[in-house]
């Protein structure tokens, strides 16, 4: 017994101690300038990976298609499950169905484990973007689910269209017959009535309108648009135009990371 | 919205129809079905609205009924501290489409409720909902906006917002007094009551800026408005522009899992919008006199099964 008597109010800390690193402040989104020193119409650095979600051999239950996709803070996983037989059959036309969470630790508050009406509608929302690129017609009675997990958000707007380019991407790793990726972007309007893009979620609470678009680049058509708040039309017309721009350029990052994992995954064969 | 199974010559014959510019029931791409509007039929609540878009006893009927409560603030609320909100709801009645039995009308109640709460709670409504605080950080008043969906012909977008517009413009609020009263610790508190006469009631303050929604139905290559049920099931994607009277654009949204549209096609379709709910304004606001001069026609007799289902 006497062996166990230890002093319990000592703290029994290490011998040497460092101080431990504080985040960095962040600084409120004024007219002048973006927190984190972007320009207004720069995009957070989009990273990539197809296929982190391993195919289990001989397993209906793995998914056929995944991927992984950052961009800044936000962090989003998919995976994409079919062509295969479902709730619900279209006998001419296949269905695509998205579920999308987020994870209860992915936003400054906790978020329910269970699915708010909030979630239903951003799985709605990216059911109508990326469905007009698949071409549904040759899986007929077939259905396509897609289950998007957000990790971490920053940004509502942001989150959604970084869900949309990573469900393209499952999708092409899935192997999934489409006319063309879908590639997404989100504007907001800030103090001084510009539109900056792709915005955190402090720079999205303090501006008035939020706007999200998602587009088929090389058919050029506008599968998605959202807008929420007022504008004039004429502000309208210019966030059309400018994430028409900046879509081409997210949509060229996703087909780079494609071609190269591809190429990839063709020297490994060999 | 509802499913329909058409043939494919009548399909055939709907598309390539809109796209030499006619419809099977003679209107032009822009025009608009008859609606009927009738407002205060419902006494418990603080305002409501029926509309109905299309012929007798056939179109699209929406049922609005509004309901005030006082809220305790708290900051998970996600409401400012020194404003009140609006709170929509939409149901899919089982009686408006068979499909809609069960969980059938899950997708489609979600999908309209956000819309309408893009459209309605926020600034962007026109609504002063700062005017809807009671004491900042404190208590504030909550709309319940609550649509039933009685039949569903085509539409259903446009004819929610125009009777959810009736029916907020038929709200009355109590009037509240705030006073201050000292504590034991001599310091003021402020304390609200909530006067209870039926004559003094307010309106709402900013009804008037309240948005209009034009929803446009894509067939083809070209699009409508105010589809009928067949042209809905033939339309491949859908836009809704919520238009404020000072034509400026309170929300968008695109609708529709089939197709997206061309960018010739959307700015087409932005141009037309302002046009479309220009018109909808003189409408509605023609409408909404005539349903409000009925009502207090109506006043002095007692409420029958007979004033509500009589225009319809």
């Amino acid at each position: 017994m006497s062996t166990n008597i230890i002093d319990r109010r000592r703290i029994n800390g290490p011998q040497r101690s460092v101080e431990p690193i504080y985040a960095k402040p962040v600084v409120a989104f004024s007219g002048d300038g973006r927190a984190d020193g972007r320009l207004p119409e720069s995009v957070r650095p989009i990273f990539m990976r197809t296929g982190p979600i391993s195919p289990q051999a001989s397993s209906a239950a793995s998914p056929s298609g995944s991927a992984y996709y950052e961009q800044g803070r936000i962090r989003i996983s998919c995976a994409i499950y079919g062509p295969r037989q479902g709730r619900k059959a279209n006998p001419r036309m296949g269905i695509f169905n998205c579920e999308f969470k987020y994870a209860p630790f992915s936003c400054s508050w906790k978020r329910s484990h269970l699915k708010t009406s909030d979630e239903k509608e951003i799985g709605l929302m990216l059911e109508q973007a990326v469905s007009p690129a698949i071409r549904l017609e040759v899986y007929p009675k077939a259905n396509v689910d897609a289950f998007v997990t957000v990790i971490e958000s920053d940004g509502k707007a942001a989150t959604i269209s970084a869900a949309i380019n990573c469900i393209s991407a499952a999708l092409v790793d899935a192997g999934i017959e489409l006319y063309d990726s879908v590639a997404a972007c989100s504007v907001a309007l800030s103090k001084d009535l510009q539109w900056v893009f792709d915005c955190t979620q402090q720079e999205e609470d303090a501006a008035s309108c939020s706007f999200l678009m998602a587009r088929m680049p090389s058919v050029d058509e506008v599968t998605y648009l959202l807008q929420h708040g007022k504008t004039t039309p004429k502000q309208t017309a210019d966030a059309i135009h400018v994430c028409t721009n900046v879509s081409t350029q997210v949509y060229a990052v996703i087909c780079r990371h494609l071609k190269e994992t591809l190429e990839g995954k063709n020297e490994s064969d060999q | 919205m509802a499913s329909l199974t058409l043939s494919p010559a009548e399909h055939d014959f709907i598309t390539r129809g809109v796209e030499s510019g006619f419809r099977s029931d003679g209107r032009g791409s822009l025009d608009r079905r008859e609606v009927t509007l009738r407002i205060g039929m419902i006494s418990q609540a603080n305002g409501s609205a029926r509309c109905r878009v299309g012929n007798l006893g056939v179109g699209t009927d929406i049922l609005v009924g509004i309901k005030s409560e006082v809220n305790p603030w708290s900051p998970s609320d996600g409401v400012p501290e020194n404003s009140g909100t609006i709170v929509c709801n939409v149901d899919c009645s089982p009686s408006a489409a068979q499909e809609f039995e069960g969980r059938g009308a899950e997708e489609l109640n979600v999908e309209l409720t956000q819309l309408l709460d893009r459209i309605f709670n926020g600034p962007q409504s026109g609504i002063d909902l700062e005017k809807l605080c009671i004491i900042p950080k404190q208590a504030y008043w909550i709309l319940h906006v609550d649509v039933l969906v009685l039949d569903v012909k085509g539409g259903i977008v446009d004819a929610l917002v125009w009777a959810t517009r009736a029916a907020l413009m038929s709200t009355r609020l109590p009037r509240v007094v705030v006073e201050s009263i000292p504590d034991e610790d001599g310091v003021m508190q402020a304390e609200f009551d909530v006067v209870d006469d039926p004559e003094d009631m307010t309106e709402l303050v900013g009804v008037e800026n309240m948005p209009m929604a034009v929803t446009f139905f894509q067939i083809g290559r070209r699009f409508v408005v105010d589809p009928s049920e067949q042209e809905e099931a033939v339309s491949q994607a859908r836009m809704t522009v919520a238009v404020s009277p000072s034509m400026d654009i309170c929300a968008m949204q695109k609708g529709g899992v089939l197709r997206g549209f061309s960018p010739a096609l959307l700015s087409e379709i932005m141009q037309s919008a302002q046009n479309v709910a220009r018109e909808e304004f003189e409408r509605f606001k023609k409408l909404y006199s005539e349903a409000r001069s009925q009502t207090l026609d109506r006043m002095d007799e007692p409420s029958t099964g007979s004033t509500f289902l009589v225009p319809f």
